[in-house]
């Protein structure tokens, strides 16, 4: 069959997608969480996905890991239509509620994990140990999740959603409550993950972070009202952070 | 102590309260649920226990003693005859049998099948000597007395004496109206089940699928509503793990918590108490094991419907009370009014304690139990099915 060049270009960039969302909608009753979000992201990338509270963020990323039933629209993760089920194996998920077990040890939590993903015992051992120390929580992995403190409880959460070396990564506000210092390490790892090629989304409201992602959406009122590289948006409204040029989008929005 | 503020905290719980209408309803229904419930139940005393009657009295019609107590017994309303045993081919409820120890024999299968409760045996001469000792009052006496024996199952301590009791009573009462004196007449006791057994041998069986079934369903629902409020649920469900693995995980544990404690029971009632095991402990433990894991699949249904372990705590009175009441774990199922009784027959916990009791006392195995199994195994199926089910179900 003849294709033309355009076309078949298209294709190949579709297929380079982890995650698309079209027309993506989200009601509870009368309220409308999520309105028809676009968004196609690349694999390799580090998308960043900014915004107030109650903006969607949260609803969206719910919906495409299929936790939540969309009013309508869709939305495709690694090529499967969402609810997932073949690439579940394939995504790790943080939800912002933290989402781990309080009565289980560090280690107890990462071993379901590890069983849920089917992990080889050896493979398994040898990534409990990286992950441990990389949300520095060696020393407290046969504490019991209940007695560590909030950012600590936060990272053992990250560790979860990363035992199984997953191809998308899907962090609701994995950064909230982590101390500066640590937060620097979490990125730099989260640079590594990319270039061995996972897709990593993330959801935050610290806008410092959101410049050391590829891509930043900006979202408000259930819609992306900004999508860019972050140099690229500070340069369109002429400002220098991203917090101010979020401002700008929000107010050119609300014109 | 400033009252002010104790004023301010009482009017911040009650307006909590206030928030919650789910739990408003239950502070008043409840009470009335529970007094309703208890009412009935209490009010209630053991009738209709199935019992066979064999008559080998010799005199018959309107002289026949043995015509005249049975006439009474079924007037009573504690036991039903279900079936009279007669040797003369002329009466309506010969069976072809030609000897007496053959009818006697027959009869006692329908107890030891665990049909009747109990086969009231009427000897041959009963009218007779029960005539002669009346003469015989106050003199040498020149035959032996009138007897009757009552072969019982004694599994169920409460209905045996029951049965025995109104026998007594109504010898005596029929007797007495005829001959206006009391001659001796034995009334003997022979127990086809439950030699030795005392109360709690009846009583161990229902306190065992009792605690199985509270602690099984309280961890269910309790950690499910956790499950749920804290996210770890969802999070469960964006790995490889279905529905169905979930569920089953949870009924496996949940079922060998029950089988942990049962058998902490069993030991102790052995121990302490010398409760009688003539059954495979094993099959005991199989059937709490199928109790546990369905009340788990219930716990989770249940859960889906309460938005915090306070919501979740009004279930358990909801399920636990008629199961105490109406499961035969204190009384009898035939002590429950008639009003109720259809209810026994829909709570699982019925099923397990008749199965863990014919086991323990009457020493029954697999083959005699196996409806009470099937049913809990059928309530355990549609329980973890229903669950899958709704995890599937995404808001």
């Amino acid at each position: 069959m003849k294709t033309s060049k355009g076309v078949k270009r298209r294709r190949v960039e579709k297929d380079g997608d982890a995650v698309v969302a079209t027309k993506l909608r989200k009601e509870f009753g009368g309220l409308v969480a999520v309105s028809g979000l676009d968004l196609s992201i690349p694999k390799g990338t580090l998308y960043g996905m900014i915004g107030p509270n109650g903006s969607g963020k949260t609803t969206a990323i719910k919906m495409i890991v299929g936790r939540l039933r969309q009013t309508s629209g869709g939305a495709r993760v690694l090529g499967e239509d969402s609810p997932l089920s073949a690439r579940l194996a394939d995504i790790g998920y943080m939800p912002q509620e933290m989402a781990i077990y309080t009565d289980l040890t560090v280690s107890e939590n990462l071993q379901l994990f590890g069983s849920l993903y089917s992990m080889e015992r050896e493979a398994y051992i040898k990534r409990e140990e990286a992950l441990l120390s990389m949300v520095d929580l060696s020393e407290r992995r046969d504490s019991l999740v209940s007695q560590l403190s909030g950012g600590m409880k936060h990272r053992a959460s990250l560790a979860c959603a990363m035992i199984h070396d997953p191809e998308v990564l899907f962090l609701d506000e994995p950064t909230v409550g982590v101390d500066p210092e640590l937060r620097v390490g979490f990125w730099q790892n989260f640079a590594d993950l990319k270039a061995r090629g996972k897709t990593i989304i993330i959801t935050t409201h610290y806008m410092d972070e959101a410049s050391r992602c590829d891509i930043v959406g900006m979202m408000r009122q259930g819609k992306l009202i900004a999508e860019g590289r972050p140099e690229e948006l500070m340069e369109r409204t002429s400002t220098s952070n991203l917090e101010d040029a979020f401002l700008e989008y929000s107010w050119r929005d609300s014109v | 102590m400033k009252w002010t503020r104790v004023l301010a905290i009482a009017r911040k719980t009650l307006r909590s309260l206030k928030h919650d209408r789910r739990t408003v309803g239950f502070l008043v229904l409840m009470p009335l649920f529970m007094i309703t419930i208890f009412g009935y139940t209490f009010g209630g005393s053991i009738k209709d226990v199935s019992v066979v009657v064999v008559n080998l009295d010799e005199s018959d019609g309107n002289s026949s003693a043995a015509e005249a107590v049975l006439a009474e017994l079924r007037a009573g309303g504690i036991l039903k005859v279900e079936r009279v045993y007669l040797l003369d081919p002329e009466t309506d409820g010969y069976l072809g049998a030609t000897d007496q120890a053959a009818l006697v024999g027959s009869a006692v299968s329908e107890v030891e099948s665990g049909d009747a409760w109990a086969a009231i045996v009427f000897w041959g001469n009963f009218t007779e000597n029960v005539a002669q000792s009346v003469e015989d009052i106050g003199s040498v006496p020149t035959g032996g007395p009138g007897t009757i024996t009552v072969y019982i199952d004694a599994s169920n301590s409460n209905i045996a004496q029951a049965v025995m009791g109104e026998v007594r009573l109504t010898v005596q009462e029929v007797v007495v109206s005829e001959y206006h004196v009391l001659p001796p007449i034995t009334v003997a006791e022979d127990r086809v089940y439950g030699e030795g057994a005392e109360f709690i041998d009846f009583f161990a069986p229902g306190v065992m699928g009792l605690a199985a079934m509270m602690v099984t369903f309280m961890l269910s629902i309790i950690s499910f509503v956790h499950e749920r409020s804290t996210g770890t649920l969802d999070r469960l469900l964006t790995t490889p793990a279905t529905e169905g693995e979930i569920v089953a995980g949870y009924a496996l544990a949940l079922g060998l918590v029950g089988l942990i404690q049962s058998t902490v029971i069993l030991v102790t009632a052995v121990a302490l108490f010398q409760v009688q095991i003539v059954g495979s402990p094993l099959l005991v433990l199989l059937i709490i094991f199928v109790l546990g894991a369905g009340n788990q699949g219930l716990g989770f249904l249940l859960s889906s419907n309460a938005k915090n372990e306070f919501q979740a705590v009004q279930f358990m009175p909801i399920i636990l009370f008629p199961s105490i009441l109406l499961a035969g774990v204190f009384w009898p199922i035939e002590a429950v009014p008639d009003l109720l009784r259809p209810v026994s027959y829909f709570v699982p916990l019925t099923y397990a304690v008749e199965g863990c009791r014919s086991v323990m006392v009457r020493g029954w195995g697999l083959g005699d139990v196996w409806l009470q199994l099937a049913v809990l195994v059928g309530f355990a199926a549609v329980m973890l099915l229903l669950s899958a089910l709704s995890l599937k179900k995404r808001r």
